[in-house]
């Protein structure tokens, strides 16, 4: 029943979460802005349309939306969602997180290349590289984690009693948040990394990946990156916020109001901030890298 | 659960005695599996030569080779051991020289002999040392005797270097590249799958006769991983051949491998026999997935070779749809070598990470710092990996043919060749979704490792959370089905149309154009370019037409280069000037020998 929950939850938030954000965009840019729903409708109009194939794709190419969208429900089921505990929870379930991703992050990239042109290996290419500084950060602030709660499962890292124990590791938590928020912005393709508004350029990464997929293919992988970045902000509140089991109106709410936050802030930065150069990225990832490290040593050094 | 096995046997010092214990039993296994499929493969692959080159010679190599490595993992004695070894070594040359008429074939089996006997010979002193410390040549007996710590860590360093050769260890690996690939591809299989991992079992049994060691021989090993991992696999990123490319991703699975013996060794060193079991456990589990899920690449590699003739992986491409099965047994192995879910590599590193995170939380300052240290390695190694075989498999399988469509067709892919490779990739799923059998053998194996009795330890702990990750990875399979399910559902109206690839409103535009293997790399070598000594060289284009333009970027192998070149180098200028001092008549040897023995007999006299 909780998976089912859990599944209602992103299906219904994560579209609305990409909404809040392209509102704050629009805010900043002193524009009116589509409604909140359009992502929605965007979805519904995708699914209602027929899909074109490339003579030179495989079965590769069209299994991609699936296992990505699998991919990122199941992540959804390791993450705690305010008042709904994660129903999949146990010993070591960050590697199933960490690596589940990575499956789809396979398939995406032989999918590109699947397309057999230059814009798509561009895209994969460069996915192959980001997400190797990714994963590092990934662990660096896991380690980190994991020593604060001194457990090796997702849902008791970043809840139980975390957010209480800001006045003891406070320097420890703001280094790995400000680590992890970048983390949030590379994975998510969005900007100072990469830009999610813009076809056809060659300075992006993720777009460019799914340039060739349309229609129902297209629906699922926006729907999959959508849920993506929601289900990482919802790693990002518990360990800023304290989510008690005890109220579950007050919990929902407290989630919900963190939700917007990360929303809005990410929507800042994406307003207020210019896409980096693909040159200056790594240095970008380089710094939460060291942001992460430096959490770890911290903790380290305060036992 | 040991059994041995005596025979007489005349031999100074020696005896037959065959040992059968949990270690030797995994690698046993392994080697068994992928002797017989790598033979049953050559069946196939060897057909094309049969008339032109002294096939049987290569199959009774072939023969000695699986036999010597046979006794070598059962043997429980220092001279029948060192024997079996030579003869491997001996054997795996002739072996690797199959097409001994191409220069670098040759010279590629220089340098493994050679590299092979230095080995060779710090193991001899080795094994003499661990013989006069318990006056026996019996690894038994070895094993209950006492050793005093330094003659300990002597032997230890011995050990690594001496079996680091045969291992790939950086920076002793720099035969391992250049021989695999220049062999036939079963013989590759079964050199990487196997061959090497006599080099872990090597030092695995001298741990084992050791007992507890020191706590800096775990921080060593630990380093050694982390370094032969990620240089292993930032290599094997930046190479154009794909056999070439496979083997230095063996180096990258032994720093794995290297990883968990060096938390196996800390456990043991700090006394938490539940972390040596841990990770001396997930070592030889990695050792025994690698061993299958290599052989499963190098014998598809070799079918995919055989139907190019080529190995250039630029110069390959939308074979998926030339050999469709082929490509899904090699994506198994890729996903395999990955350590992605579903398959086994996932279980053992699970296991290795698993490892190092109580490593982590238990160990002192330092352990924390190394272990820390060993997990954000092993999750670079893992992406690297991923980026790695996603452009293998993007580049030799997808998109389209980077060659003329004709020059494709070679040699029929024989049912012999296919059914080893199936066997393979149908051990890869079953570790990977059922892992308790074999990671419960691997414990045992580790628990016999560490001394430590299995009983006692809380095992649960590691199986429970195993049982929930296969429940997690079985989840996201239905998951894959209900979505495609929906996906039928929603495109069952709308007939799906094929076209073109989208260029962007590009018109004029050739397979040639995508990217390559060197290009796909190109933003992650250029990343590491200071270690990786990474150089990329293009002619200016000059006029206004210009006609040809060429590219090309090569990684060097800094520990070949500027290191081994050198002092060998060096070596042989000094010999050369040694020369002067050689006498050309055989009867002034004669006569030296003659006076040494005078020599000694007086001495032996007084």
């Amino acid at each position: 029943m909780l998976i089912f929950s859990h599944w209602i939850i992103v299906f219904l938030l994560a579209p609305l979460f990409v909404g809040v954000i392209a509102k704050v965009k629009a805010f900043f840019a002193g524009k009116k802005g589509p409604s909140l729903f359009q992502p929605f409708f965007d979805l519904q109009r995708l699914f209602q349309k027929d899909s074109v194939y490339s003579r030179t794709t495989t079965w590769v190419f069209r299994a991609v939306p699936i296992i990505c969208l699998a991919a990122v429900l199941l992540l959804a089921l390791l993450v705690p969602l305010g008042p709904f505990k994660a129903p999949l929870q146990f010993t070591g379930d960050i590697f199933l997180a960490a690596s589940i991703l990575g499956l789809a992050r396979f398939f995406m990239i032989i999918a590109a290349l699947d397309t057999g042109y230059s814009f798509e290996g561009m895209g994969a290419s460069r996915e192959a590289f980001f997400s190797c500084l990714c994963e590092m950060i990934l662990f660096m602030n896991f380690i980190t984690l994991s020593l604060a709660q001194h457990s090796i499962s997702l849902s008791s890292m970043i809840g139980g009693n975390l957010p209480l124990s800001w006045k003891l590791w406070g320097t420890v938590l703001i280094l790995v948040v400000g680590s992890f928020f970048i983390l949030i912005l590379a994975e998510n393709a969005r900007i100072p990394i990469d830009d999610p508004d813009t076809h056809l350029e060659l300075t992006m990464i993720h777009e460019v990946k799914i340039l060739d997929h349309s229609g129902v293919d297209l629906g699922f992988l926006l729907y999959a990156s959508a849920i993506k970045l929601f289900v990482f902000a919802g790693i990002l509140i518990p360990i800023i916020l304290p989510i008690e089991p005890v109220n579950k109106v007050m919990d929902m709410l407290i989630f919900l109001g963190g939700m917007l936050a990360v929303s809005i802030a990410v929507g800042i930065v994406e307003s207020t901030t210019a896409r980096l150069r693909l040159n200056r990225v790594n240095h970008l990832l380089l710094i939460a890298f060291a942001l992460g490290f430096f959490g770890f040593v911290v903790k380290m050094w305060k036992g | 659960m040991e059994k041995y096995f005596q025979s007489s046997w005349h031999v100074p010092f020696g005896e037959f005695s065959l040992k059968f214990d949990p270690l030797s039993f995994i690698f046993l296994v392994a080697v068994i599996i992928l002797i017989l499929c790598a033979g049953i493969y050559a069946v196939g692959y060897m057909r094309p030569y049969a008339s032109k080159r002294p096939v049987g010679l290569h199959i009774f190599f072939y023969l000695v080779l699986s036999l010597a490595l046979i006794v070598i993992v059962l043997a429980n004695n220092v001279i029948l051991f060192l024997g079996a070894w030579e003869i491997m070594s001996v054997s795996a040359f002739f072996l690797v020289v199959f097409k001994d008429e191409e220069s670098d074939v040759r010279r590629a089996g220089f340098l493994y002999l050679i590299a092979s006997h230095c080995g060779t010979f710090l193991l001899i002193i080795m094994f003499f040392l661990m013989a006069s410390n318990s006056g026996s040549m019996n690894f038994d007996i070895i094993s209950h005797a006492p050793f005093p710590p330094v003659l300990a860590g002597v032997i230890f360093l011995l050990a690594i270097f001496g079996f680091g050769v045969k291992a790939g260890f950086i920076p002793l690996h720099i035969w391992l590249p250049h021989a695999h690939p220049a062999a036939p591809s079963h013989v590759s299989a079964v050199l990487s799958g196997v061959m090497i991992k006599m080099g872990i079992y090597g030092i695995c049994r001298v741990l084992w006769m050791i007992g507890v060691l020191p706590d800096w021989c775990g921080y060593l090993l630990l380093i050694i991983g982390v370094l032969c991992g990620v240089m292993g696999v930032l290599y094997a990123l930046g190479q154009h051949e794909l056999k070439r490319l496979l083997a230095y991703h063996s180096i990258e699975n032994i720093g794995i491998v290297a990883l968990g013996l060096g938390v196996g060794l800390l456990g043991e060193s700090h006394r938490m026999p539940f972390l040596a079991v841990l990770g001396f456990g997930g070592a030889l589990l990695h050792v025994f997935n690698h061993a299958i899920f290599k052989g499963l690449l190098f014998l598809a590699a070799g079918a995919v070779i055989q139907k190019t003739h080529t190995g250039e992986m630029d110069r390959m491409g939308g074979m998926a749809k030339v050999m469709p099965l082929v490509s899904i047994l090699f994506l198994i192995g890729a996903l395999a070598i990955c350590g992605l879910p579903l398959f086994n590599g996932f279980i053992s590193e699970f296991i290795i990470y698993f490892g190092l995170f109580q490593g982590i939380f238990h160990l002192p300052l330092q352990g924390t710092f190394v272990c820390a240290l060993g997990i954000i390695a092993l999750a670079l190694m893992g992406t690297l990996a991923l980026a790695c075989f996603s452009k293998v498999y993007g580049t030799v399988f997808l998109g389209e043919p980077r060659v003329p469509k004709g020059s494709q067709l070679g040699e029929r892919i024989s049912l012999w060749m296919c059914i080893p490779m199936i066997v393979l990739a149908g051990f890869c799923l079953w570790i990977g979704l059922f892992p308790r059998t074999a990671a419960g053998i691997a414990f045992l194996g580790g628990a016999f490792l560490s001394h430590a009795d299995l009983l006692e330890l809380p095992m649960d702990n590691i199986f429970s959370p195993l049982t929930c990750m296969i429940g997690g990875v079985v989840l996201f399979l239905a998951l894959v089905l209900i979505l495609t399910y929906l996906r039928v559902l929603f495109l069952k109206a709308l007939p799906a149309s094929v076209s073109e690839t989208w260029r962007c409103g590009f018109s004029y535009v050739t397979p040639r154009m995508q990217y390559t293997s060197s290009s796909f790399a190109r933003l992650i070598l250029d990343f590491f370019k200071r270690i990786l000594f990474y150089k990329r060289t293009f002619p200016q284009v000059k006029g206004f037409f210009p006609q040809s333009a060429s590219m090309s970027s090569s990684v060097s192998d800094f520990f070949e280069e500027f290191l081994f070149k050198p002092v060998f180098g060096k070596l042989t200028n000094l010999s050369r000037k040694l020369d002067i001092s050689r006498i050309r008549y055989t009867q002034m040897y004669l006569m030296y020998i003659f006076l040494y023995l005078i020599i000694l007999l007086v001495w032996k006299l007084k």
